[in-house]
C-alpha cells in the first residue's frame, strides 16, 4: 500500500508541474503540440527513472561531500543517452525540442529527486518514484499540448480536428508562450478545487 | 568525515564508468544519426526537383540534381534568411533554364522559429507554388517590383523567403554552367565508367575500354575555366568542350568556340590572338592533365 502511494502521488497529487510548480520551463516551452509535450515527458521520465536507480543503488557509497557532482555526471549521462537515441530514431521530434532535451540536465525536477528520495531509499522504492513523477510530468506536458494543439492549431497529432475552416484561422494565442501559462493556470485551478481539497 | 582521498577516487570511478557507457551509446547511435541526416536531406531535396540522385558540390549546401542515366538536370541549394524569430531552412531546385523547379521550407517540428498562425503560413503550398518556373528577376514580392504575393500580416518571413531565394539563385546559378556531356568529347564511346569520381571515366565499347574522359580546371583570365576532355587508347584527342568559364565577352570567351576546341583534335593548337592569357591556360591545362592521366591508358 505504502509502495503503491509512492507511485501514484507523483501522478496527481504531487504532480511536478501542475502542483508544486516544478520544471515549468520545460513544460512552457515543449507544450506547444501534444507530440512534443509527450516526447519530452518521455524522455525526463527516462533521464528520472534511471537515474533514480542509479543513484539509489550507490546511495551508500557516494561520500556526502560529492554527492551532487556525482548525481550531476549520472543524470548528464543519461541525458546524453537519450539525446543521441531521439537523434537517431525521432530526428523531427528532436529538432522540435531543440535545446530542452541536453537541458533535462538541470531541470531541478531530476536533481530533486536525486537529493530528496533516490539517494536516501532503496532501489525499488526510488523505481516507483521515478516512474510515478516522471509520468506526472509526461501527463501534464501531453494534457497542456493537447489543449494548445487542438485550440491554437485546431489539430490532434496533426490531425484536423474542427474542420479547414477553424485551421485556418485558430487561437493562435493558446500555441504562443502566454497560452501556456493560461493552461498551467487553468489546469492547476482545476486540481486544487476536485485534487487537493486539503489546501482549501 | 569522509577523507579526501575517498571523494576524488569515488568521483573518478563514477566519471570513468560514465565515459565508458557514452563511448558505446555513440559508437552504436553515430552511424544511425549519420544515416538519418543524409536520408532527410536526401529527401528533402528530391521535393523540390524531379531527380533520385544528387552529387554534393558543397556539403550541406549544394548539391547537382541527375537523373537515372547520369544526366544533369539542374541544382538544387539550401539557404537560411533571417526571418522574423530565426534564420528559414529554405531549399531550392533549380533547372538549367534558371528557372525554379520547387521550394520547400522546413516546418517548425523541424526547427522554423516563425510565428505560429502568421510567419508559419510561408510552408503552406498556396505560397510556396508562386516561386515555381520563376527567375530570379521576378522572385520579389510585388511591393518590391516582382511577382510574389506576400502573406497579409506575414510581410517579414514572406520577403525574407523571396530575398534569400533571389540571393541563393544569384550566388549559385554560375554552377548551372556547368552542363557536360561525357559523350560530346567522346562520340565513338557506348559507355562511361568512372574512375575516380568526378574527374576520370574509361569510355567503352564492347566491354574493351578505347579511351578515357577526364574533367580539369585552370585559372584563366578572369575565373577558372573548368573543361572535359576526351583521349583515346592513341593518346589522340577526341574532343575538348569547355564547362565552365567565366572570361570577358567576346575575347577570352572565344575560347568556347567549336573552331578553336575543334583544332585540339589535330594536335595541341597556337593560343588565339587577342586572347593569349585565356587559351594558352586552356592549351597548357590539356596538356599537362593528359600527362597525369595518361597512366590509365591501356
Amino acid at each position: 500500500m505504502r509502495r503503491w502511494q509512492l507511485f501514484t502521488r507523483g501522478i496527481v497529487k504531487e504532480n511536478m508541474v501542475l502542483v508544486l510548480m516544478i520544471g515549468l520551463c520545460p513544460a512552457l516551452a515543449t507544450s506547444g503540440t501534444v507530440r512534443d509535450g509527450f516526447g519530452m515527458g518521455l524522455a525526463a521520465t527516462f533521464v528520472l527513472l534511471f537515474s533514480n536507480i542509479i543513484i539509489s543503488l550507490l546511495r551508500k557509497k557516494i561520500p556526502n561531500e560529492v554527492r551532487i557532482p556525482i548525481f550531476i555526471l549520472v543524470i548528464s549521462t543519461f541525458v546524453t543517452i537519450i539525446d543521441y537515441f531521439m537523434q537517431a530514431f525521432q530526428p523531427d521530434l528532436y529538432r522540435a525540442l531543440g535545446v530542452f532535451v541536453p537541458l533535462i540536465v538541470v531541470n531541478c525536477m531530476i536533481l530533486g529527486r536525486a537529493e530528496a528520495f533516490a539517494s536516501k531509499y532503496s532501489v525499488l522504492d526510488a523505481t516507483l518514484d521515478g516512474l510515478g513523477v516522471g509520468l506526472g510530468f509526461t501527463l501534464a506536458l501531453t494534457v497542456m499540448g493537447a489543449i494548445r494543439e487542438i485550440l491554437g492549431n485546431g489539430t490532434f497529432l496533426g490531425i484536423v480536428i474542427f474542420g479547414e475552416g477553424f485551421k485556418k484561422s485558430p487561437v493562435i494565442f493558446m500555441i504562443l508562450p502566454p497560452g501556456a501559462f493560461l493552461v498551467i493556470g487553468v489546469l492547476k485551478a482545476l486540481i486544487n478545487k476536485y485534487v487537493r481539497k486539503e489546501i482549501r | 568525515m569522509t577523507s579526501t582521498r575517498q571523494m576524488v577516487v569515488t568521483l573518478c570511478i563514477v566519471a570513468v564508468i560514465c565515459s565508458i557507457v557514452l563511448s558505446f551509446v555513440y559508437a552504436f547511435t553515430s552511424p544511425i544519426i549519420t544515416e538519418t541526416k543524409k536520408n532527410l536531406t536526401l529527401n528533402g531535396l528530391k521535393e523540390v526537383i524531379n531527380s533520385q540522385e544528387f552529387v554534393e558540390i558543397i556539403p550541406d549546401t549544394l548539391w547537382r540534381a541527375v537523373d537515372s542515366s547520369g544526366n544533369d538536370i539542374g541544382i538544387v541549394f539550401r539557404v537560411f534568411p533571417q526571418g522574423y524569430g530565426g534564420p528559414i531552412p529554405i531549399t531550392v531546385g533549380l533547372d538549367f533554364d534558371g528557372k525554379i523547379t520547387g521550394v520547400r521550407i522546413a516546418s517548425a517540428a523541424e526547427g522554423l522559429k516563425e510565428t505560429p498562425g502568421l510567419g508559419v503560413k510561408i510552408t503552406e503550398p498556396d505560397f510556396r507554388k508562386q516561386f515555381i518556373d520563376k527567375c530570379a528577376p521576378e522572385v520579389r514580392l510585388r511591393a518590391d517590383g516582382g511577382e510574389i504575393d506576400a502573406i497579409t500580416a506575414a510581410t517579414i518571413s514572406s520577403r525574407a523567403v523571396t530575398e534569400g531565394i533571389r540571393k541563393g539563385i544569384e550566388t549559385y546559378i554560375n554552377y548551372l554552367k556547368e552542363k557536360y556531356d561525357k559523350g560530346e568529347v567522346f562520340p565513338d564511346a557506348q559507355q562511361f565508367v568512372e574512375v575516380i569520381k568526378d574527374t576520370l571515366w574509361y569510355a567503352i565499347v564492347e566491354s574493351d575500354t578505347i579511351g578515357i574522359v577526364f574533367i580539369g580546371v585552370t585559372q584563366g583570365y578572369v575565373d577558372c575555366i573548368k573543361f572535359i576532355v576526351g583521349v583515346d587508347n592513341n593518346e589522340k584527342i577526341t574532343g575538348v568542350d569547355v564547362v565552365y568559364s567565366n572570361e570577358t565577352e567576346g575575347i577570352g570567351e572565344t575560347i568556347c568556340d567549336e573552331e578553336f576546341l575543334n583544332k585540339f583534335k589535330e594536335g595541341m593548337p597556337e593560343a588565339i590572338t587577342g586572347a593569349t592569357i585565356s587559351s594558352q591556360a586552356l592549351i597548357d591545362a590539356v596538356e599537362e592533365n593528359l600527362q597525369r592521366f595518361k597512366e590509365y591508358l591501356k
